[in-house]
């Protein structure tokens, strides 16, 4: 590995805060692909995906070849590319996780409402149960 | 456990709203975990659930992907420190037929409860890189990243 400047930190971070990037590190960890199939699931134009794969290219988290007509872009052979993939992967994971866990407690705070309200009202084992 | 000294590299916070022992109930009661847990649109079978809640028991579960079913994660929680309401700590194995060609890893991860004011729940999610994407000279980065998802996350 060779020694990180902090020029290259601030490439870093400035490539990996923002949402767009995040995504294409993680579309890459999939294998290789064309701007058009990293624009696929972006409602921004062509234009835009390779402005952002510049940006990627400087913070040395992707490399880009030219194969006949395309280029195609793939993740860094570096344990750094890895790290920046499996981060983002898991970031996204807590982030659904947390919107799911917000709506699942807001129904076990509603169940909770009437429970303590009246004592008839008593909790049954279905009702903990999945949605 | 190997990871324990260094800087974890991811450092999440989420405040919910909600009383601290319903979310610490939510990851420990395996009906409930079930309900919200793992990326959209997998499912945890029931019967793959099982809990043992204490320190130096354990959480198992085996996430199945809704696109692909062939895909199973098998998740080995190892909980090295529990305090109860307060603390889940340990060691996560992930084996399986995994996602993306991705290989089976350790995740050292740490999840703390806290309360907040008006009965809410502020959640603190610590989780380390596995080993084998960890290098020492990387160790500037990896502080880079831990800061860099304390900003994503505030």
């Amino acid at each position: 590995m060779p020694e990180r400047t902090n020029e290259d930190l601030d490439l870093l971070f400035g490539a990996l805060a923002d949402v767009t990037r995040r995504g294409i590190v993680e579309r890459l960890a999939v294998g290789e692909a064309t701007v058009t199939e990293l624009a696929a699931p972006f409602s921004i134009s062509l234009p835009a995906i390779s402005r952002h794969l510049k940006v990627l290219e400087r913070a040395s988290l992707i490399t880009r070849s030219q194969q006949g007509r395309w280029r195609h872009a793939r993740l860094s052979p570096t344990s750094l590319a890895g790290a920046a993939t499996w981060l983002a992967r898991y970031e996204r994971l807590w982030a659904e996780s947390f919107d799911r866990l917000d709506d699942h407690l807001a129904r076990r705070t509603s169940e909770q409402q009437p429970t303590t309200q009246s004592e008839t009202d008593t909790e049954t084992q279905t009702e903990r149960g999945r949605p | 456990m190997t990871t324990t000294t260094t800087t974890p590299q991811l450092a999440l916070t989420r405040i919910f709203d909600a009383a601290r022992a319903l979310v610490y109930e939510a990851f420990t009661d395996p009906d409930q975990l079930a309900a919200w847990w793992g990326p959209i649109g997998n499912s945890l079978p029931r019967d793959e659930i099982e809990f043992d809640v204490r320190s130096g028991g354990h959480q198992r579960w085996t996430e199945v992907f809704a696109a692909d079913p062939r895909i199973r994660v098998n998740v080995h929680f190892n909980l090295v420190q529990v305090v109860d309401g307060e603390l889940l700590d340990g060691t996560m194995h992930v084996t399986g037929q995994l996602p993306e060609g991705l290989e089976p890893f350790e995740t050292r991860v740490r999840i703390e409860f806290h309360d907040e004011a008006d009965r809410r729940t502020r959640l603190e999610v610590r989780q380390w890189l596995p080993e084998h994407l960890e290098s020492p000279s990387e160790q500037g980065w990896l502080e880079a990243f831990t800061k860099l998802d304390a900003m994503l996350a505030a």
